[in-house]
């Protein structure tokens, strides 16, 4: 630190001295005035493409464009599936076996691992208090009897896992007649 | 191009009219220089080892954004575990602060992946295109033709090779190495916001490394500024002995030990004259103890005119090594690492959550009451598990449907919603009361638990 700078050349020095201490003023490195400049233009660029422009919609719009995209679709073809529908899954052994898989988990507590029942309804006999069509039996386990402890399933499960459970069910009680047309 | 000969009131690297002057750093040979490069290959293999030795089932280092899970040598943490990094962060923030007030910057000149890239692969894929120092400044003022043309077109071309495999590098902690080579083999446009990351990544890295280089250590990075407040005259830098060296000139012309051969500025790969003192540009690459000490050998002089020493040694003053400073940070680096090893001990290795079902609080049939919880297991290790979900309740009689201590096997980061259905006698009910819910690992320790209240009708 003791040595003297070999030249101070043509840089100038600010007039002010604070503490003793002053200042050079030296030209900022062009590669750092073009990121200035360069954020600049970006700024304009960005502000008009997000203002004027539909392509940068807010977060939360975002998200509600979203959700009322969802629900048409849903609309479009949540309908829920018909009988012959149900009964054909019933006779895809994929779906069986996912439908297996998801009984197992979710289902098996109360209506038993040989689907005769327990805490829950017997699923393999004859009688169905809610209706034993496939359709109806779907619409059961979506919407639930939440009076009798059945829990709403479509939130949990969605539609899809809750068809191919209908499914394995179906697959299980010979009983469930092949719908008519 | 004639060299510009460094001054301390400007940076070299910068001219006086903001254009840039471009360094060619001499070839440099000796001690410092042959192990620094080892350091550096070591560290390029680590970096690449990291992603693919599997530490407990997953990469040693792992940040997988798409499933919000860090794997971290062995250790299994979801997103909401985050929080504990911070003392990891600060614990190592502070091992830096220590580091840097003992022996300086270090850091720059030995492990930051700056100048690891840079001096261990690009300038020795420079060196070997372009020639040395001398041939690569004649090269830059010759005019453009077709020999020109061919150096640089293979130059820039290796250039953006090495730095598109350092970009996917990059990724694949991120990503996973079998996930980048599934997407690899697929269209650009099928994960098209990780192309552009890769792209946009390869293009910075190249500009970094073909042309910005030491810029980022002078001007962009906050550890070098901070090295002005961390270094003091008792950190061990690089120096230069000037009680020995001055005055400098022509061997026995003068008594100073400094030839003045300029070799220490022509190796300096930022552009100083280290002779002129300790100064914000310098990274301790320790070129200038190399070529100084190969020169003192050829004149018969004794090496270590150019140094690693403190201010105050080379100034002929004791080193006083233990500063209160130095106290301060190892005390501020081991609580960081205490609480982080205590944090890390206290995550869960699996979630669990347990919500009431939709529906009635309670259900009553015949002479029994349930009730149905939705439980969320979640396990945080990358490999398959078994959990045992053990219901403990105070009422003897209270039945779990299915049978209690019911076994589920997740696979490695995976998450499951399981029923819990529990019956009770309505003459045994003896009003609300607290069931507490554990979740068993292999090992049969609690892992995690949860405490539900089992309702049923009110009771006088």
């Amino acid at each position: 630190m003791n040595n003297k700078p070999e030249k101070s050349g043509e840089i100038e020095i600010r007039p002010h001295i604070y503490d003793g201490i002053q200042e050079f003023d030296q030209r900022l490195p062009n590669w750092w005035l073009f990121t200035l400049y360069g954020a600049m233009v970006f700024a304009a660029a960005y502000w008009a493409y997000y203002h004027w422009t539909d392509h940068m919609k807010p977060g939360y719009q975002r998200v509600e464009n979203q959700i009322a995209e969802l629900q048409k679709a849903a609309l479009a073809s949540g309908a829920a599936p018909t009988d012959m529908q149900i009964w054909k899954l019933s006779q895809n052994p994929e779906a069986v076996a996912a439908g297996k898989a998801t009984f197992g988990t979710n289902c098996v507590a109360c209506h038993g691992a040989d689907l005769k029942g327990g805490i829950g309804f017997n699923l393999m006999d004859t009688e169905w208090v809610h209706g034993g069509k496939p359709a109806e039996i779907y619409n059961t386990v979506m919407k639930g009897v939440t009076e009798k402890g059945m829990p709403t399933w479509a939130p949990v499960l969605g539609s899809a896992r809750v068809a191919d459970v209908v499914a394995y069910i179906i697959s299980q009680n010979k009983s469930i007649p092949e719908p008519k047309e | 191009m004639k060299q510009k000969a460094p001054i301390r009131d400007s940076v070299t690297t910068i001219n006086q009219d903001g254009s840039r002057y471009f360094v060619h750093p001499a070839d440099v040979r000796g001690f410092w220089t042959f192990f620094r490069r080892c350091a550096g290959f070591t560290l390029i293999a680590v970096y690449i080892l990291l992603p693919i030795v599997k530490v407990n089932g997953a990469p040693a280092v792992f940040l997988d954004i798409f499933h919000q899970r860090l794997h971290l040598f062995g250790l299994n943490f979801m997103f909401q575990d985050l929080w504990l990094l911070f003392f990891l962060i600060t614990g190592l923030g502070f091992a830096l602060f220590f580091v840097t007030s003992l022996f300086g910057r270090l850091w720059c000149g030995w492990a930051c992946p700056q100048t690891v890239f840079l001096d261990h692969v690009f300038r020795r894929v420079e060196r070997l295109i372009d020639g040395d120092a001398a041939s690569r400044r004649r090269l830059t003022d010759a005019p453009l033709a077709v020999g020109k043309i061919l150096r640089r077109a293979i130059k820039h071309g290796l250039y953006i090779a090495l730095c598109a495999g350092i970009a996917h590098l990059f990724l694949s902690y991120f990503v996973s190495l079998p996930e980048l080579y599934r997407m690899a083999h697929l269209s650009p446009l099928e994960n098209f916001g990780s192309f552009l990351f890769v792209m946009a990544l390869t293009g910075v890295l190249y500009f970094n490394f073909a042309w910005f280089r030491e810029q980022f250590c002078i001007i962009m990075c906050p550890y070098g500024r901070l090295g002005s407040a961390l270094i003091d005259d008792n950190s061990i830098v690089v120096g230069y002995d000037s009680v020995r060296g001055e005055p400098r000139g022509k061997p026995g012309t003068v008594t100073g030990d400094c030839i003045d051969c300029r070799r220490c500025v022509q190796v300096c790969p930022t552009g100083i004259d280290i002779r002129q003192g300790l100064q914000l540009e310098c990274i301790s690459c320790e070129a200038c103890i190399d070529a100084c000490d190969e020169i003192m050998r050829k004149i018969g002089r004794p090496k270590g005119l150019v140094r690693h020493d403190s201010l105050n040694a080379l100034s002929g003053k004791k080193t006083r090594f233990l500063r209160p400073r130095l106290f301060i940070y190892l005390a501020l680096m081991l609580a960081g690492a205490t609480a982080f090893a205590i944090a890390t001990q206290k995550v869960k290795p699996v979630v669990v959550s347990a919500l009431r079902m939709q529906g009635a609080p309670y259900f009553k049939e015949g002479d029994h009451i349930r009730n149905n919880f939705l439980l969320r297991l979640a396990n945080k290790r990358a490999q398959t598990h078994t959990y045992t979900i053990s219901v403990q309740s105070p009422v003897a009689a209270l039945e779990v449907a299915g049978g209690n201590c019911q076994k589920v096997q997740l696979a490695g980061t995976a998450e499951v919603q399981e029923p819990l259905i529990l019956t009770l006698p309505l003459a045994d009910f003896p009003g609300q009361f607290e069931v507490q819910i554990q979740i068993l690992g292999e090992s049969g320790k609690v892992e995690n638990e949860r405490t539900v209240p089992f309702l049923g009708p009110f009771r006088e």
